[in-house]
């Protein structure tokens, strides 16, 4: 037996004994990193909003969020809602307890001018991280243009090599995200396609694991008012957040703005249809780990009932 | 109302309305005010320009007004302003008094190049001052600031202290001063310790005065990329431009465009620090500000209504509701059910504290209750005296039987505790000191707390019994060892139980006495029942005969018993066998009525029989005589021979005249040598004096005494009976005395006859 599985029998027989939310042991430990839409927790950690039964553990992309959870040295991450697919599929089960925010224009293909519709991509080298919520978006532009995968030629490379490729000649699209796809327009790329035009299908959330919503529910409820009290400074203060997200993420508060003009935060009366049974995120989800199983970066679906638990929403902001 | 009436009405209405037009909008000009937060000819220089531009712009006269809030806000009530610029919190207030239409535009404020619509606070104090460094340090430090309604100069700080945990509106001295450019001299000059200014003025102040940085410090700074001045706060949209209501539409349009189509570059907004005017900003944070800190026109707390809170709790107030009736009805079933325990208690407390036999609790060997019976049996006053205790405290060392009290107490306890109920005689001594006995019943009582069981003990006082018992057992004792016989007959006199001397008197053993008759006088037999039935008792000596046979006298005494109706039930015989007291008494007669040595009666018999002789010659009528006879020379023959000799001289001598007499004559000795002798039924002279003759003959007739042969002679002297006077016997015997003495001085060894004259 090695240290883990000690543990988690540990914990297993502790809540067995019923001391399960006794979350005064150890805080929720939460993945999280730098995305617009996470803004709103690293605010409430700013301003103090979350209490102590909550840590935010800090990384620099989501790959460390999902390898922590799948290590189990996490109890919640913030994530794409493909990511936490794939971290369930993994074999940690996850709940959706809230939805930070839907990509209204953030992720973009960026085609030589020569491309002018999706159907134009057939044959052509499109640069696209498969890892990364963009694959969802190369395979949501593809269902739309009617072409499989098959028909067009991946390159599957990180964002921050794009503009090199494109430069070499190597692609004849990208999709990617800021800042990556001005630098691209700006070496003569066109805009074809973003995520606006695919609404309602990528979602970041927050998620907790099933062990942790089932052992520290109050711990859970902290972090989701947390997140809410910082969305509420986000967009009501807006003149105060943006100076401070621009000094977290070293931008000017211009790109903040124009980053924030890229997402929809759904408020609370917003996450509650969100995360509703057969609600739009299950239906995505659904639909996100066929995608995913069908292109081999899924080995399987993962099994649930739920996917979305709303239970952790506060009922309002006072 | 009539027609001219109306008329007159309207044409007041008329000439109100144009009173009021002009007012505000003189012929093309409008009123721009602007809130002096720095000193009036600052802002005056500043703003020129900007009305200058926006008159060129429109086409209408724009004049600058630069007001303190308190002006600004009379100049807004008698609407002499069109168009106003403010700081937020201020037009908050403002605008929850005037129902403004809302916001033209935000201004832009432009510092070195860099532009920003956002506004915070500053908190500054002098550099020198080393305790103050942190938000909490500014606890109870004076602080100077333009004015409540003032953003950056006020509320915002305020919220970050009162987020430190510092609530200045309680704890510290404010002064308000009206604009920044005093808040600043106020710290420079030490007056207070803290000042609080917007973003902006420090910087504006220190570009006029660079010595002023090393002179203050600021606290709690932001690092907020991109924003161009210092802050201590979070911030919040700029100032607002606003049109007011009354202002034509048309204007409104007019200086709007004119405001979003300055450019940074141009000298009206060089002049003034600004950037620009951006569309209106949201300014809800400011409102939730003002919200948070309870201030104008946030600062009346909103009433909540009874039926808010039920709408808004109503699952609360139902459970609660639902709680506190179950609450309420329990309680009162729990009151109920106290009173009815209580009540049941009491009774039983009363019943078994009232209750006549001595009851009492043990737990570990010591009372814990008792009731007053108890507590009397003992002979103490209180129950407190017993509680506690033992029983060996109110015991003797040891019972009757010899074990001590504590060892007998322990081990009755110990069979209780088996569960056994014990049953014992116990003995205690009462505070007074006298014996108490008890039949002591113990039970165990198990209550469900308790290891062990309690112990209820109950006393029943046998005391008189015991008294009883041991006065019957004496009474046997003496039954059994009394020397006299005693027995016990029925009414009828057949002898039910008899002791052990009854059989050693009468021979007669238990069995073959119980259902005979007693021993009881021949003569009188059963008689002396009824004598004892009608007196109570009967006493007499009676002869008897022992069952061998041989005779026994008894005196018994036979008491009657008579039951509770009065009736005879038994008698009882107490008797004595008083054979050898009777024998004994004889004995002492004789010796009282007998000469000793002679065996001849004495002088008092003698007398005895002299009178009864003498009553019976007179009866009969016949003479008696009295013969006084003395040994002559008897003295000599005493001296010679000795007593002894002596007395059987005395012996055969009265012997010899013994024989003489007749059967029926009395002879007596009277003492020494002297006898007498009485003798009946004298015929004559003559047998009388032969008779004297014989007994002188006999007398000298020689004796052997002491291996000596001697003789005596005797002296006699006689008298008869009766006489002519009457005489009494000592009388009689002196006569014959007299003779005898006679006879002696006549030459002894004869008689003489008493005679009157011869004496």
């Amino acid at each position: 037996m090695n240290r883990r599985q000690f543990l988690q029998l540990s914990v297993a027989a502790l809540s067995a004994l019923g001391l399960a939310g006794c979350s005064k042991s150890a805080p929720l430990r939460t993945g999280i990193h730098p995305w617009i839409g996470y803004e709103p927790l690293y605010l409430a950690e700013e301003f103090g909003w979350l209490p102590d039964s909550v840590r935010l553990v800090k990384h620099s992309a989501a790959s460390d969020s999902m390898a922590g959870l799948l290590a189990g040295e996490l109890d919640a991450a913030a994530l794409t809602l493909d990511e936490a697919l794939r971290v369930y599929a993994e074999g940690v089960p996850l709940r959706v307890v809230t939805v930070t925010n839907v990509s209204v224009g953030a992720d973009v293909l960026v085609v030589k001018p020569s491309i002018t519709s999706p159907a134009g991509l057939r044959g052509r080298p499109i640069a696209v991280e498969l890892g990364g919520v963009s694959g969802i978006m190369l395979f949501s532009i593809l269902e739309r243009a009617g072409l499989s995968t098959d028909q067009v030629s991946l390159v599957d490379l990180p964002v921050n090599r794009h503009l090199s490729a494109w430069q070499n000649g190597d692609i004849e699209a990208s999709v990617c995200y800021e800042p990556t796809a001005s630098v691209l327009e700006q070496a003569g790329g066109t805009r074809l396609f973003d995520s606006s035009q695919v609404p309602d299908t990528i979602f970041d959330t927050l998620i907790v694991t099933e062990a942790a919503a089932r052992r520290k529910p109050g711990a859970v409820r902290d972090l989701v008012y947390g997140y809410f009290r910082g969305q509420h400074h986000l967009v009501r203060s807006m003149h105060d957040a943006v100076y401070r997200v621009a000094t977290r993420q070293g931008i000017t508060p211009d790109s903040v703005r124009r980053s924030l003009a890229t997402v929809m935060l759904p408020e609370l009366a917003a996450n509650q249809r969100y995360l509703a049974h057969h609600g739009r995120i299950e239906v995505v989800a659904k639909r996100l780990s066929g995608i995913l199983v069908r292109e081999g970066l899924m080995a399987s679906h993962p099994v649930y009932e739920r996917l979305c638990d709303p239970s952790f929403l506060p009922r309002s902001l006072s | 109302m009539n027609r001219r009436c109306s008329r007159t009405l309207i044409l007041v209405l008329g000439l109100l309305s144009g009173l009021w037009a002009p007012l505000a909008v003189a012929k093309g000009a409008v009123t721009l005010g602007i809130l002096s937060y720095r000193p009036e000819p600052v802002i005056q220089e500043r703003y020129s320009l900007l009305a200058e531009y926006l008159s060129q712009e429109t086409g209408l006269e724009v004049r600058l007004r630069v007001f303190n809030q308190d002006d600004m806000n009379r100049a807004l009530a008698s609407n002499r302003v069109d168009f106003f610029l403010t700081n937020p919190s201020h037009f908050l207030v403002i605008r929850s008094e005037r129902s403004l239409t809302g916001v033209l535009a935000t201004l832009q404020r432009e510092w070195q190049g860099r532009s920003t619509g956002s506004i915070g606070g500053l908190i500054l104090t002098r550099a020198e001052r080393s305790d103050i460094d942190r938000l909490a340090d500014l606890r109870g430090k004076s602080i100077a600031t333009p004015g409540i309604h003032y953003l950056g100069g006020f509320q915002a700080a305020a919220l970050e202290l009162r987020d430190a945990g510092v609530d200045i509106l309680r704890h510290n001295r404010m002064v308000h001063l009206g604009n920044h450019d005093r808040v600043i001299r106020a710290v420079l000059t030490g007056d207070t310790d803290v000042g609080f200014v917007r973003t902006g003025v420090y910087e504006e102040l220190t570009r006029e005065n660079p010595a002023l940085a090393d002179e203050l410090k600021m606290i709690h700074v932001q690092s907020l990329a991109g924003f161009p001045f210092a802050v201590s706060t979070r911030l919040y949209p700029e100032w607002p431009l606003v049109s007011l209501p009354h202002v034509d539409s048309q204007i409104v349009r007019q200086v709007a465009s004119a405001l979003f189509a300055l450019q940074p570059d141009h000298p009206a907004a060089r002049a003034a620090g600004l950037a620009g005017f951006s569309p209106p900003a949201d300014y809800q944070s400011v409102e939730d500000l003002a919200r948070t800190l309870r201030m104008a026109p946030y600062d009346q707390v909103p009433r909540v209504t009874w039926v808010d809170v039920l709408n808004q709790y109503r699952i609360w107030v139902l459970t609660v509701a639902v709680l506190f009736v179950m609450l309420v009805v329990t309680s009162l079933w729990l009151s109920r059910k106290k009173r009815q325990l209580a009540t049941e208690e009491r009774r039983q407390r009363e019943l078994i504290g009232s209750w006549p036999q001595p009851m009492l609790m043990i737990r570990n060997g010591e009372l814990i209750n008792c009731n007053r019976a108890a507590v009397d049996l003992v002979g103490y006053t209180s129950e407190a005296s017993l509680l506690g205790k033992g029983l060996p405290t109110f015991s003797p060392h040891a019972q009757p039987d010899g074990t001590p009290s504590l060892q007998k107490a322990d081990a009755l306890i110990r069979r209780v505790a088996t569960g056994e109920v014990a049953q014992s005689e116990w003995l205690f001594v009462r505070s007074d000191g006298s014996d108490v006995w008890v039949d002591m019943t113990l039970a165990p009582v198990y209550e469900h707390d308790q290891e062990s069981p309690s112990i209820l003990c109950s006393w029943y006082d046998i005391t008189r019994r015991k008294y009883a018992e041991e006065r019957q057992r004496l009474a046997l004792r003496v039954f059994e060892n009394a020397r006299e016989a005693i027995f016990i007959t029925d009414a009828h006199g057949v002898v039910m139980d008899i002791n052990e001397a009854y059989s050693l008197i009468t021979g007669r053993d238990h069995k073959v006495a119980v259902g005979s008759l007693p021993p009881m006088p021949m003569d009188e037999g059963s008689a002396i029942l009824i004598a004892a039935r009608k007196h109570g008792v009967w006493t007499g000596e009676f002869a008897s005969r022992h069952r061998d046979g041989h005779a026994i006298v008894l005196s018994l005494t036979l008491s009657s018993v008579f039951d509770e109706q009065g009736q005879l039930s038994h008698f009882v015989g107490v008797f004595s066998d008083v054979t050898q007291l009777k024998e004994t008494e004889k004995q002492l007669r004789t010796m009282a009525h007998y000469d000793s040595l002679t065996g001849l009666p004495n002088r008092v018999l003698f007398s005895d029989r002299l009178q009864q002789s003498m009553a019976q010659a007179r009866r009969q009528n016949y003479q008696l005589a009295v013969i006084y006879i003395d040994l002559d020379h008897f003295k000599p023959i005493n001296d010679a021979f000795g007593h002894d000799a002596g007395d059987g001289l005395l012996v055969e001598v009265a012997r010899r005249m013994r024989s003489t007499l007749r059967e029926e004559d009395t002879l007596a000795r009277l003492g020494g040598d002297e006898f007498a002798a009485i003798v009946v039924n004298v015929a004559d002279q003559q047998t009388l004096e032969a008779l004297l003759v014989r007994i002188l003959t006999k007398i000298g007739d020689p004796v052997w005494v002491a291996d000596h042969s001697v003789e005596v002679s005797a002296s006699l002297g006689y008298t008869v009976y009766p006489q002519n006077a009457e005489l009494d016997g000592d009388q009689l015997l002196r006569q014959a005395d007299q003779a005898m003495y006679r006879a002696k001085r006549e030459g002894k060894n004869r008689y003489c006859r008493f005679s009157d004259s011869g004496s």
